[in-house]
């Protein structure tokens, strides 16, 4: 430090050539110096951390072995119990061979112990962060965040196609032309929040997103509205015609010939 | 219209007395009341049954009539799980034999039918006496395209309307019958729906169906096909799925009895063309829902159809036989969404509705179109089983 205090003063002095060969010196010393320090604190900071590291994959690691016996020893008991049959006899039958009730009693043992086994591996890699934590490190809270928007993201695409799916078998069943148009801005319309949503909770470009969702969110259903109302505006006034009818605001009238299947009885 | 307390001074108190037969009306209208009472006083003795009803009696009815009340069911279109309860506990506090379930508008039925469903179980001969009603050919449709045919591949049974709304049975068909629908109303299924002739089956009763001529079929309160064909379809592959290891097992189906009624082919007001129109929608926007529940092949024969004009479009017999089993195990594996897969049904019965249509009106009659799409399930019992049993060999 004190060489680059003395620099502006010795460039004073005039002396050139040899002066120059020092300074060059000079840098590459300070320069080495100052890699020298980071490297010893990326160092520092991974031996502060490595115990953590290690305590949490091993921790995972017992777990989800430990996990693993209690979910194979609850699959064996309760088969030999014929737990499915008696949960068949008193609660119907509704369970999907993939996923009978003892699949999910094991599968559940299982997931618990590993997420303890998590939450304790977290925490032993916390703690040991603590321990270490002269040095300044952003991951940690970072990875939890990462964690919670994965799962958002999860749920946010199967919300996404759970719905899609669900407009598109109902606009298809009451024979709307624009049936995919509809299911996909359903679909993206999801996937805009989620995303939205993902961004917000990993803390990135914030007024931008929710800038640029508020613009997309409004767009898509602008245009959803746009289409249902231009497309489907006999389907609305047959609806409320059929509404006014079943409520009896007015005499029923009878359909024409032409467009009627009553004949057709489906039960 | 019913009361906590509906029996009148005028009638013989049936608290205590015995009868052969026990008569369980569910509700309907004070007008059809009165003609089930005048119908079942002419069919039988008046000492040799007794009433069960949550029916307001009328004034004028004959004064040795035995009546009692019942708890108040939902029934409107369907028999309900607390009319199968019901009858059975009145019946069994009361030594019956034999039970008459009738449905709601059962005074379209003749004395002459009501005695031929409660004699069979009367005489201790039959367990089950399922009605076959002789219904217009645009009629039934839901049943005569996936319950007759599906129930008749799987239970080996030629009844030929499994969700009959009336029946005759024995007093050992009625204990058991109860107890499925005490089960099912024990899981808040209010409305659920009973399969008595699966139940038969599958408790190794005797089952059989007479004829009863023409019956005023009440109709679902909420007429929309969505729901009806989900509620429906739902319930019976439910029940199959339930049964898999009864109809897995191969059974030589009795042969059919009854005789082929002509009924009146008028082609009517039938709209093929917004049914097929409904078919080439879901054809094109419905592909990536069907590719997950149907193979290749079906979903190739679907294309080929759906380039039929309406006036000569046919769904194939043995295509639709494989779309309903690939649905049924699709409804067992939950490839899909349960809700998602019967909407997307839908389309697919339409298009069947309208072949059907098309092959009446090209002068085939429609109970013989009916059992040839029945015994194209029959043919195509291996393929439901081999899948059942095997379901990741699916695009081979």
């Amino acid at each position: 430090m004190q060489n680059v205090i003395d620099y502006p003063a010795q460039q004073a002095t005039g002396n050139t050539a040899s002066q120059m060969y020092s300074d060059n010196a000079s840098i590459w010393h300070h320069m080495s110096e100052a890699l020298h320090q980071s490297v010893y604190r990326v160092l520092t900071l991974l031996i502060a951390v490595l115990p953590g590291i290690l305590a949490f994959f091993v921790a995972l690691l017992l777990f989800a072995s430990a996990g693993a016996a209690i979910s194979w020893v609850l699959r064996r008991c309760l088969t030999w119990l014929k737990f499915d049959t008696r949960i068949a006899q008193k609660g119907g039958n509704d369970w999907a061979p993939t996923s009978s009730p003892t699949e999910i009693v094991a599968r559940a043992s299982f997931w618990i112990c590993v997420l303890l086994g998590l939450v304790i591996g977290v925490s032993a890699f916390d703690a040991s962060y603590a321990s270490g934590a002269a040095l300044p490190i952003s991951l940690l809270p970072y990875l939890t965040h990462a964690v919670g928007a994965a799962l958002l993201l999860i749920a946010g695409v199967l919300a996404a196609r759970f719905l899609s799916r669900s407009v598109l078998i109902s606009a298809v069943n009451a024979q709307l032309q624009y049936a995919r148009v509809l299911s996909l801005g359903v679909k993206w319309l999801v996937l805009v929040l989620t995303a939205a949503m993902v961004l917000d909770h990993l803390q990135v470009g914030e007024s931008i997103v929710e800038l640029a969702f508020g613009i997309l969110f409004g767009g898509i259903v602008l245009t959803l509205a746009l289409a249902v109302g231009l497309g489907s505006r006999d389907l609305v006034s047959r609806s409320l015609e059929s509404h006014v009818e079943h409520t009896g605001e007015r005499p029923h009238i009878p359909d024409e010939p032409s467009t009627s299947s009553r004949q057709i009885r489906h039960f | 219209m019913a009361t906590a307390n509906p029996i009148p001074e005028n009638t013989v108190a049936a608290d205590n007395a015995t009868a052969d037969l026990l008569v369980l009306v569910t509700a309907m209208a004070p007008d059809g009341f009165k003609g089930v009472l005048a119908n079942l006083g002419s069919a039988f003795s008046a000492d040799s049954f007794i009433i069960a009803t949550q029916n307001e009696l009328p004034a004028d009815i004959p004064p040795n009539l035995r009546v009692v009340a019942t708890p108040q069911s939902n029934a409107s279109w369907s028999l309900t799980p607390v009319d199968f309860v019901n009858a059975a506990q009145s019946g069994l506090e009361r030594g019956a034999k034999a039970f008459l379930i009738l449905g709601p508008e059962a005074d379209s039925l003749s004395p002459l039918a009501l005695r031929s469903l409660a004699e069979p179980a009367l005489s201790a001969s039959i367990d089950l006496i399922v009605p076959h009603y002789s219904l217009p050919p645009h009629a039934g449709l839901i049943n005569s395209a996936i319950l007759y045919p599906l129930t008749r591949a799987a239970f080996a049974s030629r009844i030929r309307f499994p969700l009959s709304i009336d029946l005759g049975m024995s007093a050992r068909m009625a204990e058991r019958l109860a107890g499925v629908a005490e089960r099912i109303a024990a899981t808040n299924q209010a409305e659920g729906l009973l399969w008595p002739v699966n139940e038969a089956v599958a408790a190794g009763f005797a089952a059989d169906e007479v004829d009863v001529d023409s019956r005023a079929m009440p109709q679902p309160s909420n007429p929309d096909i969505n729901s009806i064909l989900a509620s429906i379809t739902g319930s019976l592959f439910a029940d199959i799925e339930a049964k898999a290891a009864l109809w897995q097992r191969p059974r030589r189906p009795p042969l059919i009895r009854r005789s082929m009624v002509e009924a009146d082919q008028s082609d009517g007001t039938a709209d093929v063309a917004r049914m097929v129109a409904a078919f080439q929608l879901a054809n094109a926007n419905l592909q990536e829902i069907w590719s997950l529940v149907l193979p290749p092949n079906s979903l190739l024969s679907l294309k080929r159809c759906s380039t039929l004009d309406a006036a000569n479009f046919r769904m194939p017999d043995n295509l639709w036989a494989r779309i309903v089993y690939d649905f049924l195990i699709a409804y067992r594996l939950r490839t899909i969404n349960r809700g998602h897969l019967l909407g997307a049904l839908i389309p697919l019965y339409l298009a069947w509705v309208a072949g059907h249509i098309n092959v009446m009106a090209s002068g085939t009659p429609a109970e013989r179109h009916i059992e040839a799409v029945a015994a194209a399930f029959e043919a195509d019992k291996p393929y439901l089983v081999a899948r059942w049993r095997w379901p990741d060999r699916f695009n081979s």
